[in-house]
């Protein structure tokens, strides 16, 4: 088949879809009307309280704080707080930042530029929001510890030890979601280089 | 103010435009319906600001193709629309099995290409000419012409594969 075959069909093509008309009218409504509160719900509940059970947590660790004796539990217990509130803020700022791109107002040229940059940006967070969650993770086991269960995990067992244990766990586990980013990094990068390319 | 029967008059005249351009950049059936709605909601959310200041569809092509970009880009969203079954417009329609074969083949060439590409090639195949491709897309005339020059390469390599 060649090029200008290919033309011909896609004429020929058009010609028969022109001809079906199918959207009724009452099917164009229920489109402009398509269930968009599942939709902001998919996104935003899961997110939401996520963001809860972060404040929760982190009032909890203030309201507590001065059970927590010691500097090393101390500087657990502001490192967490300080995560606590970060990882929200940080995840809502990315997915806020990706949904912002103005579909009708941008060209094709403009959308894809702002589009992939904001795929970079989001990736970016999205592992920075990984890190964020497994230094948490290491801060905020001594601290519950001390503020659920009154042991001082720095003391009476070998922390470090279930640290060591933990990391391989860890870094396979973080090989595995970061797999999931290269995709969608390669395809945005490839795209702002081909449209830097004239 | 344009409202919604005027809307649902333009949505009916246009449908073979927002048909192809979901079945341009949707790799599966329920993508495919997922992004016709998609565009259709889309135009709807923009309908009340567009003020004739660029033609219909320049603004509809526009839309359509961003929409294609943001959906598709996005987590895989099952089940989030309503199952709409006379959605499976058009190509149920197409009795003749083998001319459905050969578009789907047509549509299987575009879709290889990239995504600058095949805005481009769609609009090239839609009659548009270079100045109006270049308006909707914002790439330069003479790029466009460039760019289009590499498609049809591309295009007649992988058609003679």
């Amino acid at each position: 088949m060649e090029f200008e075959e290919l033309k011909s069909q896609w004429a020929e093509m058009s010609g028969e879809i022109k001809n079906q008309k199918k959207l009724t009218e009452s099917l164009i409504i229920k489109m402009t009307k398509m269930n968009y509160r599942n939709k902001l719900g998919k996104i935003l509940i899961p997110e939401a309280i996520g963001a809860c059970i972060c404040f929760a947590a982190a009032i909890y660790i203030l309201f507590s704080f001065q059970n927590l004796d010691g500097w090393y539990l101390k500087t657990c217990g502001i490192i967490s707080v300080i995560i606590l509130f970060l990882i929200p803020i940080l995840s809502f700022h990315s997915i806020h930042k990706i949904r912002s791109v103005n579909i009708p107002d941008n060209n094709y040229k403009q959308f894809l530029l702002e589009y992939s940059k904001g795929k970079l940006q989001f990736v970016f967070i999205q592992k920075l929001i990984f890190y964020l969650g497994a230094l948490l993770f290491l801060t905020a086991l001594p601290m519950m510890a001390r503020l659920i269960a009154g042991k001082d995990l720095f003391t009476e067992t070998r922390l470090w030890l279930w640290y060591a244990i933990g990391y391989p766990f860890f870094y396979g586990f973080s090989r595995w979601v970061f797999k999931k980013y290269i995709k969608t990094t390669v395809e945005a990068e490839d795209i702002l280089r081909e449209l830097e390319n004239n | 103010m344009l409202n919604q029967e005027e809307f649902i008059r333009i949505i009916r005249e246009n449908e073979a435009l927002i048909y192809k351009v979901s079945r341009v950049y949707a790799n599966t059936k329920e993508d495919e319906q997922d992004l016709h709605q998609e565009i259709v909601y889309q135009l709807w959310k923009s309908f009340s600001s567009f003020r004739n200041e660029s033609k219909l569809s320049t603004w509809m092509y526009r839309i359509a193709l961003n929409t294609s970009i943001a959906h598709l880009n996005k987590e895989k969203r099952k089940g989030n629309y309503e199952p709409i079954s006379e959605m499976m417009l058009n190509e149920s329609d197409i009795n003749n099995f083998l001319a459905e074969e050969r578009v789907e083949i047509l549509y299987a060439h575009i879709r290889q290409l990239s995504k600058i590409e095949k805005a481009i090639i769609l609009l090239f195949l839609e009659g548009k000419t270079y100045d109006e491709i270049a308006e909707i897309t914002g790439f330069t005339a003479t790029n466009i012409g460039t760019r289009l020059g590499r498609i049809k390469q591309k295009l007649k390599s992988q058609i003679k594969k």
